[in-house]
């Protein structure tokens, strides 16, 4: 799910860029509040390096040959705040190691991954409140946490790749398109959603100090 | 899996030699002019410029053809249809299937200014080290904790990548097949996830313990990028500007 160079207008790419800044900015605002920023360094780099890995698991998806998972969702519940930045630096390295995305493009495919990645952070939290040792609701909220950051990042994708495409197509046909590829993805969402919902009661098993992101 | 983004950078040429800041600052601007590009007379100048850079870098063609396939079949993917459903101008009628001019204008123009941008990062990233680059960034103005992120990933990226590799063949070994989508197999592969997580967990406390012992943290560290910057470093960068701020002219007055 990333928009390469050459499609999008450079009001879009450099708004992507300002907006990049801004919420760049807020969250190492917040990680510099927390108790010990630096310990975190670390473990948010080696796990950005794990997530850029994992990322390239295929899940069969029939009729679709196969289907990659996004996982910005479960980077925002067990990263918190360094979810911005993992995601940062992930979408850097894939475009300039790979060609994934671009370089023009880097701002606006950051907001769209990593925005949502921080709303499925805030969604996965409320285990605070509702139960932290609780596995029914660690399950449901990585459940909602996994399918709503990759459905806002697949709105948020569709919607600037065809609102932007140059040439005059129709509005209607612009918005029917949109529903369709997103009504198209809600078998991914469900996936996605039971993938993170997994890792999440896997990680509360072994290793659940990873959950307090 | 195998990086390789720099396995370039050792050449001599004039773009190697070009001092980094002023290259990334040069290079950029000329990414950003080129993704504005909406005038068709401006496309063969566009790549022209970018064919040109590519050649003074004499970075090797294949590392460009290598590099384009993969995001090329995902553009041609999200592009394809749009002779088809853009535009009022009929040019060409099988059929249902009608062809029209301006959708067909429209992909020659995202399909150079993706080539065109493709080619001038690969020479902006592709002609210096990664930590090299880094530092450039660094000296830009790129926040710390931004860099040492960006440093560290880079460093476990490929190891990491040989520990899943290893851990997909033993599961392969011990009669794991993801053929068709069911909840074991999803099970499975989120289990998979959460193991090579959790080894990284591990390894980066061991890692900032290690940091710790060699003073990380104690002392404020400086963005200093040691290279001088000489008058070819900027006359380089103003002439790479001139032609940048010429594309905006032309696109804007002309």
């Amino acid at each position: 799910m990333h928009i390469p160079d050459g499609i999008l207008p450079p009001a879009v790419t450099i708004g992507g860029y300002a907006m990049t800044g801004a919420v760049t900015w807020f969250s190492l605002r917040r990680i510099d509040r927390q108790p010990h920023p630096q310990a975190n360094i670390p473990k948010a780099s080696l796990l950005t390096a794990a997530f850029f890995v994992a990322s390239s698991i295929h899940v069969p998806l029939p009729p679709v040959a196969s289907v990659h998972l996004v996982l910005n969702g479960l980077l925002g519940a067990v990263l918190g705040y360094y979810a911005f930045p993992a995601i940062l630096v992930g979408l850097f390295f894939q475009a300039v190691m790979f060609q994934h995305g671009g370089l023009s493009t880097l701002g606006v495919n950051a907001i769209l991954m990593g925005v949502p990645a921080l709303i499925a952070g805030y969604i996965f939290r409320l285990r605070r409140f509702l139960g932290s040792e609780n596995k029914l609701w660690t399950g449901v909220l990585g459940f909602l946490a996994g399918a709503v950051a990759v459905g806002l990042a697949a709105s948020i994708f569709f919607a600037l790749i065809i609102t932007n495409l140059p040439g005059d197509i129709n509005v209607q046909a612009e918005r029917m398109a949109i529903y369709a590829l997103m009504l198209a993805h809600l078998p991914l969402m469900a996936i996605e959603g039971a993938f993170v919902a997994m890792v999440a009661l896997f990680l509360q098993q072994v290793k659940p100090e990873m959950l307090k992101g | 899996m195998k990086l390789g983004l720099d396995a370039y950078a050792h050449l001599k040429s004039p773009i190697h030699r070009w001092e980094p800041r002023c290259k990334l600052v040069g290079l950029m601007g000329l990414i950003f002019v080129f993704s504005g590009v909406q005038a068709l007379g401006l496309l063969p100048g566009m790549v022209g410029v970018a064919i040109a850079l590519y050649i003074i870098s004499q970075l090797p063609l294949s590392f460009l053809l290598r590099r384009l396939r993969y995001p090329g079949f995902f553009l041609f993917g999200a592009i394809a249809l749009l002779p088809f459903i853009s535009g009022n101008t009929v040019i060409w009628q099988f059929g249902v299937l009608t062809l029209r001019q301006e959708g067909c204008l429209a992909v020659i123009l995202i399909a150079a200014r993706f080539f065109s941008i493709l080619t001038v990062a690969l020479i902006a990233f592709g002609t210096a080290t990664f930590s090299t680059s880094l530092k450039a960034m660094r000296g830009l103005g790129l926040p710390q904790v931004l860099a040492d992120m960006m440093l560290l990933s880079y460093r476990y990226i490929e190891e990491f990548g040989d520990l899943f590799h290893r851990m997909k063949i033993a599961m392969r070994l011990r009669g794991f097949q993801v053929n068709k989508l069911s909840y074991r197999n999803l099970r499975m592969l989120a289990f998979l996830t959460g193991t090579l997580l959790v080894r990284s967990y591990e390894r980066s406390e061991r890692v900032y313990q290690a940091m710790r012992l060699r003073g990380y943290g104690e002392f404020r560290q400086r963005n200093g990028f040691q290279q001088q910057v000489r008058r070819g470093d900027i006359f380089a960068l103003g002439v790479v500007l001139i032609v940048a701020v010429g594309f905006v002219f032309v696109e804007v007055f002309l």
